[in-house]
């Protein structure tokens, strides 16, 4: 199978969802704060590429449900951080500029910020959806969807953080479609969407992507096989160790360590 | 005796069936005749998008449409693109965890399904990839569809050729719980149990409690074909029992 791109190579590779939930509407006060911070984890983490350009500030504001003069702000105060560059003109508008070292340190406050129980409720959650849709498709898959899951597994590109990230949520989604189950649609996409960028932290460790990409193998197989506990353990031990992974990070930040160690 | 008055029942629920999809299929035939006519040239993308959304939106603002999504799907040849471009619509929306409630058409935004940049290329979708090999109309589903509706529905895909070459394709997609009302009396109506089938045996609609919708049936010999489409009215019971 070939990979055409159907898009630029400016455009953002990004983890599913990612994108959708760094532009979903705020509620609250402070909000030229919370659209500067959103904006800032997802270029941190990598959901908005270095180079890209954002929507305008009326586009902002209309996606975040916030008025023209806070979008305004956050992009002012994106511009102080140095996270992005205003230019003017006909091909002008607000870009991603490649962040420095700064990276860790802000993953570093955001895995901080999270409590252990927090972390680990969340991985019973999404595993449990997973798990589900695992155990649903085996059940329900039909020899040409095993044919095109394998297809896609098999041009599946597990070898850098972003890619990975993007094709460990885009499986679980697979799994979900294959499913037949709107309501678990819905759902992997909410989770995704809501989550994935700190889900998938861990595919900036190389072991890690080549477990999720033996995961995917395994678990398309079972799919294949019908045999849908296989396919559910398959996907809950994936899962369970990228929660491990996240854990493992935290605890090394708390004992004043780095993410990776 | 009574055998034949309900295989005359059965048969008249798989023409029902039929009736639903032909009228499908006529609406692509106008849509792809009218694309044909107009396409001299490579259309600008904007170009397109106004002469198919006067085409398909119409339909899609009917109360209670039967569509929930219609449009073209250009080649990236026929519009000078590098990749497909979607002159694309999805009806209005109800409630929608996902993408939210609309109450108009509204045009298919891909960047805001930005999580599907994982499929890589949509030129190998079903419903685009055997309408260009097969040159033939093509039904697709049931399927859960997270691009557009973000439901479980059926698209039917017809290739828009000139020239020897495919230029696109129009297509149309229904929800199967739409395709459940306009056939389950019709079903109901045999006495039987029994499930509406794809090609893959999948289950679309069915009259057996102990068969969902969305699972899979072994094949069976003596089902009915809904004649002009993919699907078959399988008979559930007492002689074949739920796939379980």
């Amino acid at each position: 199978m070939s990979i055409p791109t159907r898009d630029g190579a400016r455009t953002t590779r990004a983890v599913p969802g990612a994108r959708d939930a760094v532009f979903a509407q705020l509620a609250d006060a402070g909000r030229a704060e919370q659209v500067a911070r959103r904006l800032a984890d997802a270029i941190v983490l990598g959901v908005l590429a270095p180079g890209e350009r954002l929507p305008n500030e009326a586009e902002l504001a209309r996606r975040f449900g916030v008025a023209l003069v806070t979008a305004r702000e956050a992009l002012g105060m994106l511009r102080e951080a140095g996270l992005v560059e205003t230019r003017r003109g006909r091909d002008g508008g607000s870009f991603v500029v490649h962040p420095g070292d700064a990276d860790d340190a802000m993953l570093t406050a955001r895995l901080r910020g999270l409590s252990q129980v927090e972390l680990g409720d969340l991985a019973v959650y999404v595993t449990t959806i997973a798990a589900g849709c695992a155990d649903r498709a085996a059940e329900r898959s039909t020899p040409p969807d095993d044919e095109r899951l394998r297809a896609w597994v098999d041009a599946a590109d597990f070898s850098t953080p972003s890619a990975a990230r993007r094709n460990a949520g885009g499986f679980l989604l697979e799994l979900a479609v294959l499913s037949q189950s709107t309501r678990l649609v819905r759902e992997q996409l909410r989770l995704q969407a809501e989550f994935g960028p700190l889900l998938w932290l861990g595919m900036r460790d190389p072991a890690l992507r080549a477990r999720a990409a033996a995961a995917a193998d395994a678990i398309a197989r079972a799919v294949a096989a019908r045999e849908a506990t296989a396919a559910r353990t398959a996907v809950s031990a994936l899962l369970s160790d990228v929660a491990a992974w996240l854990l493992g990070a935290k605890a090394r930040i708390e004992t004043g360590g780095t993410i990776d160690g | 005796m009574a055998s034949t008055v309900m295989d005359a029942a059965v048969a008249s629920a798989a023409d029902r069936v039929s009736l639903l999809f032909l009228g499908l299929y006529d609406t692509l035939a106008d849509w792809r005749d009218a694309i044909l006519t107009e396409a001299s040239g490579a259309p600008t993308p904007s170009v397109l998008d106004e002469r198919v959304g006067a085409l398909v939106l119409p339909p899609l603002r009917e109360p209670d449409p039967l569509l929930i999504g219609a449009g073209f799907i250009a080649a990236p040849e026929f519009t000078g693109s590098s990749e497909l471009h979607f002159s694309w619509w999805l009806g209005p929306l109800d409630d929608n965890p996902v993408f939210g409630a609309t109450a108009a058409p509204s045009r298919l935004d891909l960047a805001s399904r930005s999580y599907s940049d994982y499929l890589r290329d949509f030129a190998s979708l079903e419903w685009y990839r055997i309408p260009s090999t097969t040159h033939r109309t093509h039904i697709t589903g049931p399927y859960i569809d997270h691009l557009c509706a973000c439901d479980y529905i059926v698209t039917v895909t017809s290739p828009v050729e000139a020239g020897g070459r495919m230029i696109g394709v129009v297509g149309v997609d229904v929800y199967v719980k739409r395709i459940e009302r306009e056939v389950l009396p019709a079903l109901l109506a045999t006495g039987r149990r029994l499930a509406l089938v794809n090609k893959a045996g999948r289950v679309m609609v069915s009259t057996d409690p102990a068969v969902a919708v969305g699972t899979v049936l072994p094949a069976l010999a003596d089902s009915t074909p809904c004649p002009g489409t993919p699907f078959r009215l399988v008979p559930t019971a007492p002689t074949a029992p739920a796939a379980r």
